[in-house]
């Protein structure tokens, strides 16, 4: 074979693997399930950005493909080869005058449409209902606060799946206890940052009931990959059932059960940080948490309706099997609300995950919880220790918690 | 291309780093020696770079250089510098620690200097010439630095003349000393012929003026209310008078306009004799604020009567050490006019239990807003 041949056969292969490559990419693009699609928004907020996205991506696709399409072809036919250098000229003023005008109208287009649409994204007077939303290592906390005619007549509070109804213009407060971290429900709205002393505000509007995935999009240390949200959208009906639950306090485990043994466990070990609204301690007066004292950030999730929730740990694991969740996710609109309202039964209940999270919690989502290493904190922890707690104490705490629903 | 000087450091380079990385797989990847290690790689780069660029400290061309001789030591105040530096920094031990870091700064302003002015001498017999060449390597930054200290030695000065005479007089002090800067600037500006000579003269004065007043001022120490403020704590926790009268210490110079708007968590106005909240989102006016347990939160007081008001927090109580003694929490704005406003950071770590509400309440107004701690 000769030296053209050689080189023209090594060229080929070169650009059919680069072809390759480039497909490959394109493909992998193209998942079938992939609940933090932006490409798929589900409500009104969402589809906003969508709608811009919708002019701007392919033109700024067409203008990227012709200026790279023209930039490659100047640089093949104008390659040096061995021809004298042509004579210079100063260039085309007329040339110069269209090639500016053009970019500027596409501009001037893509930012009046720009700007529209971050003026009508941050439109709160039509607001129908306020949730907090505070952001912490590395979970999220939800606190509804009183809304008589939301029907809470007193304040929610919860964490890992913010639920709210479905048609109603939602405003989220955002803020963090800690660090900046960022809200983000691709399928409901864009991302927010939730930053310290500060209130950012975010609309949120669900279509249809449903599931829809996030996550903290602003690195906030150690387990920010593991920071995820749901937001779990319900009927007006459905809400209003789940309003009601969430303001009933948590009824005593019945005597001489698995489950009451588990509560004194809870009170021994968990109430430290954890808060169970109703919950009494042997002597008859409520068990108040006090993170303050051992929680960096001064907060821990709030249990009372743990089994209402269908993930933990920062939405990180479910607290439901695989089969239960597939159910629950997969429901029709028309279903989602009683398949999610029924909770954590415990024969959905995924027990390996949530035994081996009160076994070693930091082993399970890294975090500052070594008591060894607490110096830089004050001593206290940045989510959960490992509390070391025996396989007796383990089971008696998950018979408990399936009670708190 | 390497000088030996330069190869040194470049060498000690190589070596620490990869004593480093060595260090980071088979000890600890996050220890302290694995930094330390990387610092001496640093260190020890800089310095070769920079004994490559000086050429080991030769001098740079044969046609730019006088043929080298014997050079003569010039007289240099560096010595002495740095000996007062060593003095400071020992003096400075045994005192404050403000002595201790003059002291440092001088050891190595002193020692930085005379290298500098050693290495240059050594460049030719020309005074001139070394001068050039020691300017070239320092006179970057030592421009810079010495406007720098004249500028805090200034602005300290001027500090202590006017924490040390009375209110009313620092304004008229103030006033005279920028019409005289104003004035010797024009009149000088206005008389080419007289530049050089008398300005260093005026310059000299006025610095001389300058140093010695403010030395005085500091000696005699701030105005006497000051003092007294210092003293008695006039600004602290204790003197945070809640109540309804205006406060003798705590509402002087209230603010009353408050510029800071995106971190607002709830306004609680009065208006008519009536105290209620409002919250972003909630179009409501509302008895009820609640705020999420350790969470930094800013509450604005909007006073919309005629007559002057401040906001309270009640937090409970708790006992005083170990005693069974019970002493409010809480804290409060100072008090405000009409249309004025004032705001509060809270970030309240307890609950609110129904034995211990807590409350937003205005003095003297009947009412309060529920402020409930989840």
């Amino acid at each position: 074979m000769d030296t053209v041949s050689t080189v023209k056969s090594s060229s080929r292969r070169f650009s059919g693997l680069v072809a390759g490559l480039v497909a490959t990419v394109l493909l992998a693009g193209c998942a079938k399930n992939a609940p933090q699609d932006t490409f798929q928004p589900k409500g009104e907020n969402a589809k906003m950005i969508n709608d811009l996205n919708l002019l701007v991506f392919p033109l700024a696709g067409i203008v990227g493909v012709l200026v790279f399409a023209f930039a490659f072809y100047v640089f093949f036919k104008f390659r040096d080869t061995g021809q004298p250098i042509p004579s210079q000229s100063h260039g085309k003023p007329a040339i110069e005058i269209v090639l500016t005008i053009i970019p500027a109208l596409i501009l001037s287009v893509v930012g009046v449409l720009t700007v529209r649409t971050i003026f009508d994204l941050a439109e709160t007077k039509d607001t129908e209902m306020v949730i907090n939303v505070t952001g912490q290592q590395w979970w999220w906390e939800y606190d509804y606060p009183a809304q008589s005619d939301m029907g809470i007549t007193q304040p929610i509070i919860s964490s890992g799946q913010l639920v709210l109804p479905v048609g109603t213009k939602v405003l989220l407060r955002n803020t963090s206890r800690d660090v900046i971290h960022s809200f983000w429900i691709p399928a409901l709205n864009g991302k927010m940052d939730a930053v310290p002393g500060r209130i950012n505000l975010l609309r949120l509007h669900a279509d249809k009931p449903g599931i829809y995935a996030g996550q903290c999009t602003e690195f906030c240390g150690l387990s920010h990959a593991n920071m995820r949200m749901e937001a779990i959208a319900l009927s007006k009906k459905d809400f209003a059932a789940w309003v009601a639950n969430q303001q009933r306090n948590a009824a005593p485990a019945p005597a001489g059960t698995k489950a009451a043994e588990g509560e004194a466990v809870f009170l021994n070990q968990c109430v430290r940080c954890h808060q169970v609204n109703g919950l009494k301690k042997a002597d008859g007066t409520p068990a108040i948490a006090a993170p303050e004292e051992s929680v960096y950030s001064g907060a821990a999730p709030n249990l009372t309706h743990l089994m209402s929730r269908n993930t933990f740990a920062g939405a990180k694991f479910d607290l439901v099997s695989k089969s239960c969740r597939a159910d629950v996710w997969k429901a029709t609109s028309e279903e989602f609300g009683a398949k999610y309202l029924k909770g954590v039964t415990s024969d959905c209940l995924n027990a390996t995950e949530l035994r081996s999270w009160l076994r070693n919690a930091p082993a399970m989502k890294p975090m500052y919880a070594d008591p060894a290493k607490l110096a830089a904190t004050g001593g206290k922890y940045r989510g959960m220790p490992n509390l070391g707690l025996s396989e007796d104490d383990i089971d008696k705490l998950v018979a408990y918690l399936l009670t708190l629903k | 291309m390497f000088t030996p000087g330069s190869k040194y450091f470049l060498g000690l380079t190589g070596l620490s780093l990869v004593s480093a990385i060595l260090y980071m797989v088979l000890v600890n990847p996050s220890d302290v020696g694995a930094v330390a290690l990387f610092s001496l790689s640093a260190a020890a780069a800089t310095i070769g770079g920079f004994a490559l660029f000086t050429r080991d400290g030769d001098v740079w061309t044969a046609d730019e250089a006088v043929t080298a001789s014997t050079a003569t030591m010039t007289p240099s105040l560096w010595p002495l510098v740095l000996a007062l530096g060593v003095a400071l920094t020992l003096v400075g031990l045994a005192t404050t620690p403000a002595i201790f870091i003059l002291g440092i700064a001088a050891l190595v302003i002193g020692g930085v200097e005379w290298t500098l002015q050693n290495w240059a001498d050594r460049a030719s017999s020309e005074p001139a010439f070394n001068n050039d060449v020691r300017e070239r390597v320092i006179g970057g930054l030592e421009y810079p630095g010495l406007a720098a200290v004249i500028l805090v030695v200034i602005a300290f000065s001027f500090s202590r003349i006017m924490l040390a005479v009375s209110m009313e007089v620092a304004p008229i002090v103030f006033m005279i000393a920028a019409i005289l800067v104003l004035v010797a600037g024009f009149y000088i500006a206005s008389r080419p012929q007289m530049r050089g000579k008398l300005t260093n003269v005026i310059a000299v004065v006025a610095t001389v003026l300058l140093l010695g007043t403010g030395a005085l001022s500091a000696f005699t120490g701030e105005r006497s209310e000051l003092a007294k403020a210092s003293k008695e704590k006039h600004f602290s926790k204790e003197h945070r008078e809640c109540g309804e009268e205006v406060s003798k210490y705590y509402d002087k110079k209230a603010s009353n306009n408050v510029s800071m708007r995106s971190g607002v968590f709830a306004t609680i106005f009065v208006e008519d004799g009536k105290i209620y909240a409002q919250e972003i989102g909630l179009k409501k006016k509302l008895d009820t604020v609640t705020i999420a347990r350790s969470k930094t939160v800013t509450v604005l007081f909007r006073n919309l009567d005629s007559a002057e008001h401040r906001l309270v927090v009640n937090l409970g109580e708790h006992k005083v050490g170990t005693t069974d003694v019970m002493e409010k929490v809480g804290t409060c704005t100072q008090v405000v006019g009409k249309n004025q406003e004032q705001a509060l950071i809270l970030n309240i770590a307890k609950q609110a239990t129904p034995n211990a509400p807590y409350s937003f309440t205005v003095p003297g107004i009947n009412g309060e807003i529920k402020l409930v701690v989840p």
